[in-house]
């Protein structure tokens, strides 16, 4: 009940938003009678229509997550942010390694067989993108310094 | 057939027979495992064939195998584990798990490749039978008929996703807004970029799609803390014997037919395909059969649907340019960017593209049989992979992939944010399919309203004007009622299940 509420108030405002955020969508001439309003405007019906009727006819409650499960899941959020900000600076084959050591210890690998692994992957996708099909991925800025 | 007697020349090019190998290798692969569907596979290759410059047929032929191939695979896990593969093989496990309890795996895993080889094969003549028809009959559509031909694409799919209409909406909302994020094409201003350049270009349906559906299920699968390995063993030979075999043939043929024609339909997809079929199999068998307790024509009915849903499928997609699935939607969104644009001009201007796709799936079906019968084992024993080495691997990939789109740290930071909207919307049951679908239909979309209303000065009757039109806007009605019909033919497909149709 109370999620499907939440659910519901949330896309009522994105709709909202959205209209509002469209109504800002001025060109000077017209191009075509339909212009860049038009489905911003059904995109923000669509969503209040759906909001408002998940906040009248709330439905089931999904099992959410323990305590523990929560937080493994915020490391790995916080794991895969991580790796954005890392990969320029460190490189693909190290900030590779070390996201997915962290990302197989949350998932209750053990330690060492993790670090192996993941330093494995992480040189067999180096070979296979940068050699094989020549994709370029970054070396590290820290390294080239 | 002399056209697919020509794209035989294609498809037997060594380079295209190697990819028609390791697309459907892959696509057993990910279909086998569950949480990997094959979206998420066709989704991290697509920049790589776009980075690879491989010729359109190529990359096509790849993409593809992976989309029948995880038909094949699918049944795998659901025989020996009861954990389907992916939602289509669902049904499978009602009678397919029951002969593994009953000790009777091979026999099992036997008959779900062959009737999925009868599946896939009988249903590439329907493709090539019918996909020159509607060719024809499309080349008339205008502006004003493709505007109601993607609002039916958009009405089938979030009627026939399961669960309530009105959160298949809310996701259909979702995936046309994100459609309109970027400068307009028409008057060049910026809509929803908040500022940022690198959302000038749009949203990339790559790094939508990879957010979405592959990291959403890292996170899912953290959920639940257990070892995803799994002791699994084939009991017994993968055979069956050929009185088993000449008692489900009927079925097989059957379920092709029934399965071609939902995949056809928009919307309605693999799932309801193999739904379907097995309810009519219940229903032909009558006392007689043993369904639920192990029958093997309870295995042959799904299997040989699901895989001939997926040649129906590649119909609207390629001769309509209007999918009707997550996973077409993404196929479509490679075919654009290897600058093909799918519709009624496809088979006369690219001949070699579509016979060639088309003679390739003979070849990739003739893989999987080898790959499923005499060599499920080395596949089997890919299910006793921790899941600590397979997710974090999956995310990997996700990361080349993703930040091959542009080179750009900021895609793997909106992958991030995409990767926990999908979590949520799956908590929530939010169906994915129709974000996918509104993102990469929305342009094209947005382009024919507006063409057809500049062509009309702004009368919006041109919309209703034709016959093909009105009957397009009446299907696009019936698609909403749908739902009740089918509940009453078939085996009621549970929501949660139906709304993971990739």
């Amino acid at each position: 009940m109370r999620t499907g509420r939440i659910a519901g108030g949330v896309l009522v405002v994105a709709g909202a938003a959205t209209a509002l955020e469209a109504s800002t969508f001025d060109v000077a001439f017209m191009t075509d009678p339909v212009g860049p309003k038009a489905l911003p405007y059904l995109v923000a019906t669509m969503l209040a229509v759906a909001g408002l009727s998940a906040l009248l006819q709330p439905e089931g409650e999904p099992a959410l997550p323990g305590r523990p499960a929560v937080a493994r899941m915020a490391g790995a959020l916080l794991a895969f942010l991580a790796y954005a900000a890392l990969l320029p600076l460190l490189g693909f084959f190290t900030s590779t390694t070390l996201v997915v050591t962290v990302l197989s210890l949350l998932y209750g690998g053990p330690l060492p067989a993790s670090v192996g692994s993941a330093a494995l992957l992480s040189g067999g996708l180096w070979l296979l993108f940068v050699q094989a099909l020549s994709l370029p991925l970054p070396v590290g800025d820290l390294w080239i310094r | 057939m002399s056209h697919l007697l020509g794209g035989f020349a294609v498809a037997l090019e060594p380079l295209n027979v190697a990819l028609a190998l390791v697309g459907v290798g892959t696509g057993t692969f990910v279909g086998m495992l569950p949480g990997i569907g094959p979206i998420n596979a066709i989704a991290i290759l697509i920049p790589v064939t776009f980075a690879a410059g491989m010729p359109p047929e190529s990359a096509l032929i790849l993409l593809v195998g992976i989309y029948y191939g995880s038909q094949y695979g699918n049944s795998i896990s659901t025989i020996l584990l009861n954990v389907p593969g992916t939602a289509s093989a669902v049904v499978t496990a009602i009678d397919g798990h029951a002969m593994t309890r009953s000790g009777r795996a091979g026999p099992a895993l036997a008959v779900s490749a062959i009737s999925s080889f009868v599946g896939g094969t009988l249903s590439i003549f329907g493709l090539a039978l019918f996909a020159p028809i509607l060719s024809d009959w499309a080349i008339r559509f205008g502006p004003a008929e493709y505007f109601a031909l993607m609002v039916f694409a958009f009405s089938a799919l979030s009627s026939f996703a399961g669960g309530s209409l009105v959160r298949a909406l809310a996701s259909t909302g979702f995936g046309l807004w994100l459609a309109t994020v970027g400068l307009d094409p028409n008057s060049a201003i910026p809509r929803f970029t908040f500022g940022r350049i690198e959302l000038l270009d749009g949203m990339d349906f790559v790094v939508v799609t990879i957010g979405l559906f592959a990291v959403s299920e890292v996170f899912h699968l953290l959920e639940e803390r257990r070892d995803g390995s799994a002791e699994t063993a084939v009991t017994g030979r993968v055979m069956v014997s050929l009185r088993e075999l000449a008692m489900s043939a009927w079925t097989m043929i059957r379920a092709s037919l029934i399965g071609f024609l939902v995949g056809v339909l928009p919307g309605a997809g693999s799932t309801i395909a193999s739904f379907l079929a097995y309810s009519t199999e219940e229903r032909v068998a009558g006392r007689s059969g043993r369904f639920g307790e192990g029958d093997i024509r309870g295995v042959a009915a799904p299997e040989a649907a699901n895989n001939a849903s997926v040649s129906g499928a590649l119909i609207p997609l390629l001769t309509l340019g209007v999918p009707g699935s997550g996973t077409t939607a993404v196929l479509l969104g490679a075919l654009l960017g290897l600058g093909i644009t799918p519709g009624p001009l496809l088979l006369e201007e690219q001949p070699d593209l579509f016979w060639g796709l088309a003679a390739s799936m003979y070849v990739g079906n003739a893989f999987l049989i080898l790959l499923n019968l005499p060599l499920v084992g080395i596949f089997v024993r890919a299910l006793t992979v921790p899941r600590w080495i397979l997710i974090p691997g999956v995310a990997a990939l996700a990361f080349v992939a993703v930040y091959a789109v542009a080179g750009s740290a900021f895609d793997l930071v909106l992958m991030t944010l995409f990767g926990v909207v999908g979590y949520i919307m799956r908590k929530l049951v939010f169906p994915l399919a129709p974000v996918i679908l509104g993102l990469v239909l929305g342009p094209l979309m947005e382009k024919n309203l507006r063409r057809a209303m500049a062509l009309s000065g702004g009368d919006w009757s041109v919309l209703f004007e034709s016959g093909i039109a009105v009957t397009l806007w009446g299907l696009a009605a019936a698609s909403l009622l749908a739902p009740f019909a089918v509940r009453r033919l078939a085996r009621e497909v549970p929501a949660e299940m139906a709304s993971e149709e990739h």
